[in-house]
């Protein structure tokens, strides 16, 4: 059997139950006051929201295969692309682009035009050094260790901290694909 | 009347999440789908070492006298397949209806701890329909 | 340079234009957040009292801006005085915009003058999760109670609010009802104002 041709991100996004994205962005700032609350630290909030991310990016990950019906990407670059075209427009229904690509082909950045988790905010003096929406970078990583990809993924561009955009930079670190026999195998 | 006998699902280190007996055949009990599911899961790595095409992504049919098995494996690693009486059709667009029952019912549960058995209510109600909207099931109980 | 330009800076947050609310996002980005936010719950707590608590005190928050969200936006900046209005305002307002639909129903309580019911055949935010059986009664809708006190309370109607499993007869899976129980200064101040005014 053919496989099914891989689909837009708006295809996806047009065919799947959506919800109001005031929804999405005040839950999301009830998690942010929730860590604050138990943390305090601005950078322990930063860790453990990238966490969280972490967490969801290796459970979204199938959702995004199971609907994209994207195949193995033949490089990383295909990835990337992947990721910003599909992946943040099927979840968010954001429209991202991939940049300043390096010699290696190894790292890049995704720009985001827009970002639901940011509407109504505004950070306080006493949490300068928060990075709000690390929880996408959490995803991003996540979801690309699911598929053999150990990244890093940091912002270089921060609205919320006075940037004029919001740049994620994904840095692939090693491709580890699992072969048998594997590792854990008697 | 074709039908469905049996459904596993094995997380990505050849654990059995998850298996549904449809049929009064080969009824297995507990340690057995253990370690069918175990062996399945080293005879589809091997396979795509034995390929001789570059790329190969492992067994996806297995024709047999008195039963066919339809594989699917994600990118991710885990494994869906089905047990079912040869020459029953549709059984690939079946296996991708799973998976994506299974990123719903499963994933999006925050009760389900990844790589464990699946005991989520929503995805047993959900997969029961989705089989018996085929109406290739063959419910032996 | 990409991105600059796309989303407008403003100064202040406050100069920037409120939404419409019409932007949308995947059910499934929400759910998966919730998922974790749940998740992360559970390893602060060691039972499900402090869970359910925890979850409301999440919905609250998230109740109090909604309240101000859409009485600016939607209803002009009046302010909701009667207990029916603020109810109505929460059944179908409130619910259109968080959940996409009115609440099935809202009915007053039969047993006591204070309590009033919302039901579900589903809240939105249970619609991926089953609860294992060991986690008894537990409901995540306690996030949506939170929510509706949350609501209640920054209107001046303070309540309790609690969410409850209702097993329905033939149907497989139970229902969900928010359960407002108001306080006694409502309802005095209810039974005093107005019945001089309007007789019902």
């Amino acid at each position: 059997m053919a496989p099914a041709a891989p689909r837009t991100g708006e295809a996806i996004f047009a065919s799947v139950e959506r919800v109001n994205a005031e929804l999405f962005t005040l839950t999301y700032g009830a998690i942010v006051r929730q860590l604050l609350t138990d943390l305090e630290e601005v950078e322990e909030v930063n860790k453990q929201l990238d966490q969280m991310g972490y967490n969801i990016g290796i459970r979204l990950i199938d959702e995004f295969l199971a609907k994209s019906n994207v195949s193995r990407c033949v490089d990383f670059k295909e990835t990337a692309e992947v990721i910003a075209k599909v992946g943040f427009k099927m979840f968010l229904g954001v429209t991202a682009s991939v940049t300043n690509w390096d010699a290696e082909g190894t790292c890049c950045s995704i720009v985001l035009e827009d970002n639901p988790l940011v509407d109504f905010v505004e950070l306080p003096d006493t949490c300068q050094g928060l990075y709000y929406c690390n929880i996408l970078s959490g995803v991003v990583r996540g979801a690309l260790e699911m598929v053999s990809m150990k990244t890093e993924v940091t912002w270089i561009r921060d609205m919320l901290r006075g940037d004029d955009a919001y740049e994620l930079q994904v840095k692939l670190l090693k491709q580890v694909p699992e072969e048998y026999p594997y590792k854990d195998d008697e | 009347m074709a039908a469905i006998y049996s459904l596993y699902i094995i997380n990505k280190s050849g654990g059995l999440i998850f298996y549904k007996d449809y049929g009064s055949k080969g009824r297995m009990d507990t340690n057995d789908s253990l370690r069918v599911a175990s062996l399945w899961h080293s005879m589809h790595a091997i396979s795509q070492q034995l390929s001789p095409t570059l790329g190969c992504s492992g067994i996806e049919l297995l024709e047999a006298d008195t039963f066919d098995l339809h594989c699917f494996q994600s990118l991710t690693g885990t494994k869906f397949f089905v047990v079912c009486e040869p020459g029953t059709q549709h059984m690939e667009a079946l296996l991708k209806v799973v998976y994506e029952l299974y990123t719903d019912y499963v994933l999006k549960n925050p009760f389900y701890e990844m790589e464990m058995p699946i005991r989520c209510e929503l995805f047993d109600i959900n997969l029961t329909q989705a089989i018996q909207k085929d109406r290739v099931a063959l419910l032996g109980r | 340079m990409i991105g600059v330009g796309k989303i407008k800076q403003y100064a202040n947050v406050l100069d920037k234009p409120l939404s419409k609310g019409k932007q949308e996002v995947s059910l499934s980005a929400f759910a998966f957040l919730f998922s974790e936010l749940v998740q992360y719950n559970q390893t602060q707590v060691d039972n499900i009292a402090e869970l359910e608590r925890r979850l409301e005190d999440a919905g609250y928050a998230v109740g109090a801006r909604v309240l101000e969200l859409l009485c600016h936006r939607d209803k002009g900046n009046r302010r909701e005085t009667r207990l029916l209005g603020i109810l109505s305002f929460v059944h179908s307002t409130v619910w259109k915009v968080l959940f996409g639909k009115v609440a099935d129903s809202l009915e007053k309580g039969t047993e006591h003058e204070d309590e009033y019911m919302i039901s579900e055949k589903e809240l939105l935010v249970n619609k991926f999760i089953s609860i294992p059986k060991d986690m008894g009664t537990f409901n995540c809708g306690a996030f949506v109670a939170g929510i509706v006190r949350g609501v209640l309370d920054s209107a001046g109607f303070p309540a309790v609010v609690t969410a409850h499993f209702v097993p329905m007869e033939g149907q497989q899976r139970p229902r969900t009802t928010i359960l407002i129980k108001f306080a006694e200064e409502v309802l005095r101040r209810e039974a005093s104002t107005y019945n001089r005014i309007v007789k019902r």
